[in-house]
């Protein structure tokens, strides 16, 4: 696709969800929508570990948790502002990714997924037992709304799901587009090196575990900062909702759209926040359905319902294809 | 003082014994299939369920019970590498650990429905029997666990080693491509493979079941750490997954005796970021993925 016809897609599309709230006005829908947009935030920067740089974490979940504890506790505690906090939570929970990352990142494969949930078992042992300061199983309550924002000219109130939508649009509008300015810089490049071929990447001098420690304290700070954000929209937070369990819903996320793409991450957090409301009326055997579409999923579809659509019908044409053209084109 | 040590110790090795089982079986399927089955705990838990069943509705004695539900696994193993498993072989790993997390939930929470969460207890009617060795107690129940998880990994290493589809199983761990021209029948032995390490989870499962309880939601931490023995002890080693795993064993019940009980599956984390540090060369491996 030509660029300027992919900007104007984007444009377009972009526009079109500007009107979202006008046309749902359920509160019910609402929610769904802001929740879309936290997880695609989170989709977002687990592609740039999982997706760009080849790294599976199954740990996601526990920088998204210290992210949002983070923010509450300085939030309930300090009574900071929310436009302080969620950069503190982003920090907090990058310098943790880093540290992480500095002593897991030199194991590959299996091992290092393991090992990233193992630290999402232990980042979650800590919510639930540290009962001084998390307040254990309880979890945090009380959590303030962000202050209102005072733009030039006029002062918006942050109150209605409606203004979380906004609010939310633009955080996940800022990281894609830091994302995809991530990707498509030097280090994007040689983040796909190290993906494709670590020896290779090392041989021609590329820093591999630099610029895996980098992808992965960047991907935890953004989930950090989307932690924030969920921390001051639900007002409530606990351990619950930071668990191992969690961090595999982004990667089935991420790969149910294709993952090493910017667009596929979006849909499959989009879909995958959506798509489960449609179960809650099968009641106990929801997680169960869940399951056995997740397997059904991956023997028919391994490449993402994006890639694997991309494929089937890539595969029908292929006869007609010169060699170089558009099936050279990733994303 | 040191009686309690001990004792904590003794726990700490049949817990190890349990681990050794589990993840035995589990870096089996890992070696062969290169496949991370993260629904091997729901093995563990079904074992125990079918155990449980066995003792309960048909009133067969421990051991003969013990022996239903490895049957049962080892069919039930086999049939899900079929169904499940085959098609995905040789497909990124990060495919093969989502469909199995796929199948870990599903199965979970099948058994959550049908046999409903409250904890239960396999009667092995050896919970009463004690001996007294050294000032310790020792109920014939964690005896019998630690005799028989020893010749069940016996088995387990003679079978590998000695028998023809020992061989041929470690021939594919080798080179799957080389074996095949060899004239091997990989898929026989995937269905194998998976089989063994069904029977080796319901053991396990069973085992627990009679030392502390059965529940729906017992497979997952289990997984967990039975992934973290088989980093511990190195992949493809018996000897070393049997260390690492009584070390994992001793490090959770001591430190859970001993320093946090809230903390206990902590541990076995803790351990593996000690190791990263103290012996980083030890784990460079991944040379599979």
């Amino acid at each position: 696709m030509k660029v300027q016809a992919r900007i104007f897609i984007i444009l377009i599309s972009l526009v079109a969800l500007l009107f979202v709230p006008r046309l749902f006005s359920m509160d019910y829908y609402m929610h769904m929508f802001v929740m879309s947009e936290i997880y695609a935030v989170l989709a977002l920067s687990l592609a740039l570990i999982v997706g760009f740089s080849g790294q599976v974490s199954m740990g996601h979940a526990a920088f998204y948790g210290i992210g949002a504890y983070v923010s509450a506790l300085l939030s309930v505690n300090f009574g900071l502002s929310f436009w302080v906090t969620i950069w503190i939570a982003g920090f907090a929970a990058g310098l943790v990714s880093f540290m992480i990352g500095v002593l897991v990142l030199r194991l590959r494969g299996h091992f290092l997924a393991i090992t990233t949930a193992f630290f999402g078992i232990l980042v979650g042992l800590v919510f639930n037992n540290w009962i001084g300061v998390t307040n254990g199983p309880m979890g945090v309550a009380g959590i303030p709304r962000p202050a209102p924002l005072n733009l030039p000219g006029f002062t918006v109130a942050i109150q209605t799901r409606a203004h979380y939508y906004y609010l939310g649009l633009a955080f996940a509008v800022m990281v894609a587009f830091l994302v995809y300015r991530l990707v498509n810089s030097r280090i994007g490049n040689a983040l796909i090196a190290i993906r494709e071929n670590e020896e290779l990447a090392r041989s021609i001098g590329i820093n591999a575990m630099a610029y895996k420690v980098l992808a992965f304290s960047i991907g935890g700070g953004l989930a950090g900062m989307a932690g924030s954000f969920y921390a001051h929209y639900i007002l409530f937070i606990s351990p619950v909702t930071f668990t191992v369990a969690e961090s595999i819903n982004m990667l089935v996320m991420i790969i149910f759209g294709g993952m090493s793409t910017l667009f596929g991450p979006i849909l499959g957090a989009v879909f995958l926040t959506v798509l489960p409301e449609f179960l809650r009326m099968a009641g106990s055997l929801r997680l169960v359905i869940y399951g056995v579409a997740l397997v059904v999923f991956i023997i028919w579809m391994p490449l993402g319902v994006w890639g694997s659509l991309k494929s089937f019908w890539l595969g029908r044409r292929q006869a007609s294809l010169s060699e170089a053209g558009e099936s050279q084109e990733h994303s | 003082m040191i009686t309690v040590f001990m004792q904590q110790a003794l726990n700490g090795v049949v817990l190890g014994c349990i681990y050794a089982l589990t993840a035995l079986g589990l870096s089996l399927v890992f070696g062969i299939l290169e496949v991370a089955n993260f629904a091997h705990g729901e093995l563990y838990m079904l074992g125990a369920f079918m155990a449980l069943f066995a003792t309960k509705l048909v009133g067969a004695p421990f051991f003969i019970a013990l022996l239903i539900s490895m049957s049962i696994m080892a069919v039930f193993g086999a049939l899900t590498e079929r169904v499940v498993f085959r098609p995905i072989v040789g497909k990124p790993m990060i495919n093969s650990m989502l469909l199995s997390f796929g199948l870990s939930t599903a199965l979970a929470n099948l058994a959550l429905f049908f046999f409903k969460a409250d904890p239960r207890k396999i009667d092995s009617g050896l919970a009463d029997i004690r001996f007294r060795f050294l000032g310790l107690y020792v109920t014939a129940e964690r005896l019998s666990v630690l005799v028989l998880s020893i010749a069940l990994v016996a088995l387990l290493a003679w079978f590998i080693q000695y028998t023809k589809t020992g061989k041929a199983m470690r021939a594919i761990s080798q080179d799957r491509v080389a074996a095949q021209l060899a004239g091997i029948n990989v898929r026989r032995i995937y269905s194998v493979t998976f089989a063994i390490s069904g029977a080796l989870a319901a053991a396990a499962g069973t085992m627990v079941g009679a030392i502390f309880f059965v529940s729906p939601e017992m497979g997952f931490s289990v997984v967990l750490k039975s992934f973290v023995v088989i980093i511990l002890g190195g992949f493809g080693s018996i000897r070393g997954v049997i260390l690492a795993a009584i070390i994992i064993g001793l490090a959770e019940s001591l430190g859970g005796g001993y320093i946090s009980y809230a903390y206990k599956d902590a541990y076995p984390f803790l351990l593996l970021v000690l190791l990263f540090m103290l012996r980083p060369q030890g784990l460079i491996g991944g040379r599979r993925s």
